[in-house]
């Protein structure tokens, strides 16, 4: 399994990649260079230098720092967010899947329905009417989680049910719920981790969009969508403070996406070669 | 101990119900043994999952399956759980598939010993250590803590055999335990079973296209065409006479039986949505007259030997 690691590039640059972003994330927790919300209105707008390496913006905070807990925040978020998703979906599908009929039925057009809704819009109108805030954020980026976990597990649970192996467990005495649990949930968990990592990127982004319009993390603490939202009305005169969380978002994401191709090219071979 | 009586099954097709078994019926006595015999798509499988009660869904089933008392075809969920594993065993055909690929095997002969006898962890991994030994996977070269893709085809069987004994049963179905396996591990398989079974005074319904294999193993025989039972009896009767034109046809197909190569039965069995009307075996058939192809023939005559055959063949 190692040695199949190291042949795989995008998975090494995705696990550099992210582990980078939260070990960032989890440095700002206790240390950034300047404190984040200190403002200093003799250097605002200052180019990168020595003293402020990404510069400053138009209060003269630090945007190094800044960055710094913007990671924070925004993989707070999205860790949160897919862990909502996840947590409801994922026994939402292996429940649809061991119990086809109604109730699978239920569960699919409830999905179809929710994605009938363009995700990141209806997160705009969650937090707008629930208010503001990164709780109101996780929870609307989250709920558009739950299909996407539902629907993927119930596809790969299904698949799983028609093994032999499931039939001996029944013959075994097991009921469906343990039979989930012991046998189904282990044998899909490579699928789930891959679309975690992706659902994880797209997180981050829908985060970045909702702070950008003000809904997300609320003032002062900082998030990368925020620096983007601030950095327009100086766009000609310090483009920098647009390219630098534009940058951070655009990095995660890729880390991200990386570590989900990667891993699915490790796991997949694996365990086709397993059963 | 196990009688099933008269045994019906339809399956929906495409949405369509379709008779997959039609009056069958089986005794097998406490420590009995019943081979189950015929091609493909005889509906072997399907008599052993009607036992079992997990027959596809949407399946209708008519008839009476007694198990000590017990009705399984009216029997709850519930209670068909607590049978199975614990009072009914059953080994699957396919070593390969039959088993977790993601869990160690001493986890998977440990499983049913904590789900059916409530043993701690400990107890239950020793005692799944000392059946593995039992069917003869001991270290150092077989280890509990091993995955099964670590295992051979008859090694894994040898699996699969452990767990279904584990909690030890009254009644053990083998559907096809040896047809995936290679031919010098088959009848290691075949004696461990039969060992297995006599030592624990265990009843035995084992199921196998292969008619010689039953010769040695079973005391009673149940030979099936197209979802019926053509031929029935003790395993000396039935093979003394072979009275079903089909039973001599499956006897000179198998491959350890014949004298010379064995012979394929010609054609095929016809489907089940598309069974003729009368003996389902009549288009094969080189006896076969126009009463064959007009009227299903009952299964007649003793316990000790029935035939279900308008022109059966005498004693070979
Ligand atoms: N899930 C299913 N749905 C519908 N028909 C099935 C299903 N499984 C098996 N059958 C049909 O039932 C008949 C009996 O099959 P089976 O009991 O598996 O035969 P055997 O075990 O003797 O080879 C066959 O005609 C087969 O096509
Ligand atoms: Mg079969």
């Amino acid at each position: 399994m190692k040695g199949s690691a190291w042949r795989s590039p995008s998975l090494l640059a995705g696990a550099a990649i992210t582990a980078v972003m939260v070990a960032v994330a989890l440095l700002s927790l206790v240390w950034t260079p300047y404190r984040p919300t200190a403002m200093d209105f003799v250097h605002r707008l200052a180019p990168p230098s020595a003293v402020h390496p990404l510069g400053t913006d138009s209060f003269g905070r630090d945007v190094l720092s800044m960055i710094m807990a913007g990671a924070q925040s925004s993989l707070t978020v999205a860790l949160i967010a897919v862990a909502v998703g996840a947590g409801l979906g994922i026994p939402l599908g292996a429940l649809a899947a061991a119990r086809a009929g109604l109730l699978d039925d239920l569960v699919m057009r409830g999905c179809d329905l929710a994605f009938a809704f363009p995700a990141l819009l209806t997160a705009v109108m969650i937090t707008a009417l629930a208010g503001p805030g990164a709780g109101n954020a996780m929870l609307a980026i989250g709920i558009f989680n739950i299909p996407v976990f539902a629907r993927v597990t119930r596809g790969a649970a299904r698949g799983v049910w028609a093994r032999e192996y499931v039939l001996a467990a029944r013959a075994a005495g097991r009921g469906d719920a343990a039979i989930s649990v012991v046998h189904v949930l282990p044998n899909i968990a490579a699928v789930l981790m891959v679309q975690a990592t992706i659902q994880f990127a797209l997180a981050i982004v829908a985060d970045a969009g909702l702070s950008y319009v003000g809904l997300g993390v609320q003032p002062p603490q900082p998030s990368w969508g925020r620096m983007l939202n601030e950095a327009q009305t100086f766009i000609w005169r310090a483009p920098l403070l647009a390219i630098f969380p534009g940058l951070a978002i655009m990095l995660a994401v890729l880390g991200l996406n990386l570590l989900g191709d990667g891993l699915q090219d490790l796991l997949d071979p694996r365990l086709r070669r397993a059963r | 101990m196990l009688t099933v009586s008269d045994l019906s099954v339809t399956l929906p097709m495409a949405g369509v119900p379709v008779p997959v078994l039609s009056g069958v019926s089986l005794t097998l006595p406490r420590g009995g043994s019943v081979g189950l015999v015929g091609e493909s798509g005889s509906g072997k499988s399907m008599t052993a999952l009607a036992v079992m009660g997990l027959l596809p869904p949407g399946a209708r089933t008519g008839g009476q399956i007694g198990f000590d008392g017990h009705d399984l075809l009216a029997a709850p969920e519930a209670a068909l759980c607590a049978l199975r594993g614990r009072r009914i065993g059953m080994v699957f055909q396919e070593p390969m598939t039959a088993l977790d690929p993601l869990m160690r095997i001493g986890a998977q002969v440990a499983e049913p010993l904590r789900r059916h006898l409530g043993l701690s962890r400990a107890a239950a991994a020793a005692r799944a250590a000392a059946l593995l030994a039992r069917v003869g996977l001991a270290p150092p070269r077989v280890t509990p803590d091993l995955y099964p893709h670590q295992l051979s085809g008859g090694q894994r069987q040898r699996v699969v055999i452990a767990a279904a004994l584990a909690c030890g049963p009254d009644l053990l179905i083998a559907d096809e335990p040896t047809t995936a396996l290679d031919v010098t591990v088959q009848a290691q398989v075949l004696d461990l079973l039969a060992a297995l079974t006599a030592e624990a005074g265990m009843a035995l319904l084992l199921i196998t296209h292969d008619l010689a294999v039953v010769s040695e193993t079973v005391e009673q025989v149940l030979v099936m065409y197209a979802g019926r039972v053509v031929e029935s009896g003790s395993t000396a009767a039935v093979f003394a006479r072979m009275a079903h034109p089909y039973t001599r046809a499956l006897f000179a197909a198998s491959p350890h039986a014949a004298v010379g190569d064995p012979a394929p039965i010609p054609g095929v069995m016809p489907d089940p949505r598309a069974r003729p009307p009368g003996c389902a075996f009549a288009p094969r058939c080189a006896r076969a007259g126009g009463e064959c192809t007009r009227t299903v023939p009952p299964l007649l005559g003793t316990d000790a030997h029935r035939v279900a055959c308008f022109h059966p063949h005498a004693a070979r």
